[in-house]
């Protein structure tokens, strides 16, 4: 780690912006489980409350946009302090789609609600975003070590979470060509999947934001990818 | 897609100065020790670091300035196009033609701002009569972007004009031996921000014609200026690279400290 400012009023602003995000990714990970919580228990007050919740995530990352023009404004960062605030801004940006997620998904927790049950399906839809919260959870360890070498470990478990997406994938095609009733279920639960999914890319995006802030350079490698079903997106 | 680059990049590999195990010595102090530089040409090459660091020193070297120190020896090899700068056939105030420098503070001679500027030719004999002295009075004023304010007063004392007006006219004078190479000392620590602004872009059309050294303590005047900075501590050249990496990456742990303002 490097020594602190002369400065030391730069070291606060720096400290208080990546709060901020630690804060914040506390918010999207809350959500993420709730939200599929409530998915399973059929809890709508929970639901409710992601659903409300997001607003303080979207808050936090506006503050956070602020603070970073603030400090590139007053304290022209360079180096590790100029890396370090440019990869709180995309961090931000990921957690805060993150958090949109979450909100998509407690309200399809509610209208899934109204309809039949699709035996399994919320059950595995909380497994997966399970999975995703410990990505997040160590994307975001590895920010605040700067430990390149977890960030890295992040971005290639991704691809167990893109497996568990194809499965599901699979699974809610069956239910929907076996009876055509379960097609509404069916389209949400596979939104709520995609999204989880997509918030696992948003945690390889943070690892991969980690590895440049640790070493200076993107990692440039294709991450392996798993096979996407049926050839859809 | 070349075009669309930031302006990052230096224009030429053409190595203007180059500088071999370079040392210097004041008495018994070592103050420069094994300094490897390539200076390119039409370059703006920064030169930074903390006081003392011996940044001054080494640019002061580069057009032989040190030899009026009685205690200061250089040693190792600093050439000019390939030849040797300290070989005992260069004349320095030829030398020094070819090489100019540009103070920290700006020091007009005692005398109007066109002789200020018409110096140089006179005594390096460059024109044959007054029309082609007019000629390069008015073009090197024009480079330096003086010539819209004094054209109407260059018989005015040079030492009348303003602190950024006299720093353009000490750089104006700089030019008229039409210097390969720029040597500039801390050239805006005595300007205010709009004097320094129009310094700075003037180094940049500079770029073009020739190279500009440039010591500054100003770490964002280095990166405004130059493609690529080297960064002195105790003596030693710690890191020379593009600019753009010293400032977003740099691989010294020394240099992050000095340049994000830490305690080394």
């Amino acid at each position: 780690m490097l020594n602190e400012h002369i400065t030391r009023a730069f070291d606060r602003d720096l400290e208080a912006v990546q709060a901020m995000i630690m804060k914040m990714g506390g918010l999207v990970e809350a959500a993420l489980s709730d939200a599929a919580k409530a998915l399973e228990t059929q809890d709508e007050a929970l639901a409710e409350h992601v659903r409300q919740g997001d607003k303080a995530i979207d808050l936090l990352e506006e503050s956070v946009n602020a603070e970073c023009a603030r400090l590139i404004a007053l304290r022209a960062p360079i180096a590790t302090d100029l890396r370090t605030v440019l990869t709180v801004m995309k961090i931000a940006s990921s957690l805060e789609r993150c958090g949109d997620y979450a909100k998509n998904l407690a309200k399809r927790a509610l209208v899934l609600g109204t309809m039949s049950q699709i035996p399994g399906a919320a059950g595995s839809i909380r497994r997966m975003a399970r999975q995703v919260g410990l990505l997040l959870k160590d994307a975001l360890d590895a920010f605040v070590s700067r430990d390149a070498g977890l960030a890295a470990e992040v971005r290639l478990r991704d691809q167990e979470v893109d497996q568990m997406y194809n499965a599901l994938f699979r699974e809610f095609l069956t239910h929907m060509m076996e009876d055509t009733r379960n097609i509404s279920a069916c389209m949400h639960l596979h939104f709520i999947a995609k999204n989880i999914e997509r918030v696992g890319d948003h945690a390889t995006t943070i690892a991969e934001q980690v590895i440049y802030l640790a070493t200076g350079s993107l990692p440039d490698e294709d991450r392996p990818k798993a096979e996407l079903a049926g050839g859809n997106a | 897609m070349k075009d669309q680059r930031l302006e990052t990049r230096v224009d030429t590999q053409t190595i203007k100065i180059e500088a071999r195990k370079a040392q210097v010595y004041y008495g018994t102090n070592h103050a420069i020790k094994d300094v490897d530089v390539d200076i390119m040409d039409k370059t703006v090459t920064a030169f930074i670091g903390p006081s003392g660091c011996g940044k001054s020193t080494f640019l002061r070297c580069l057009n032989r300035m040190n030899d009026t120190i009685p205690s200061c020896r250089v040693e190792g090899s600093i050439t000019l196009e390939g030849e040797s700068i300290y070989d005992p056939r260069v004349d320095p105030v030829q030398l020094r033609a070819r090489i100019g420098m540009v103070f920290q503070k700006p020091n007009p001679f005692p005398k109007s701002i066109y002789d200020n500027v018409a110096y140089g030719p006179k005594i390096h004999g460059l024109t044959r009569n007054k029309a082609e002295l007019d000629a390069i009075v008015e073009s090197c004023l024009r480079k330096a972007a003086l010539w819209n304010e004094v054209k109407d007063r260059l018989q005015a004392p040079g030492t009348g004009l303003s602190g950024g007006q006299q720093q353009r006219l000490c750089i104006a004078r700089a030019i008229t031996t039409s210097p390969e190479v720029l040597l500039m000392d801390e050239p805006c620590s005595a300007l205010d921000p709009i004097a320094t602004a129009q310094v700075e872009e003037l180094i940049d059309e500079l770029r073009s014609q020739f190279s500009v050294v440039i010591v500054t303590h100003s770490m964002q005047q280095a990166a405004r200026v130059s493609q690529r900075t080297a960064f002195f501590h105790l003596g030693n050249l710690v890191e020379f690279g593009e600019t753009g990496q010293i400032f977003t990456n740099p691989k010294d742990p020394r240099t992050e400290s000095y340049i994000s303002g830490r305690i080394g």
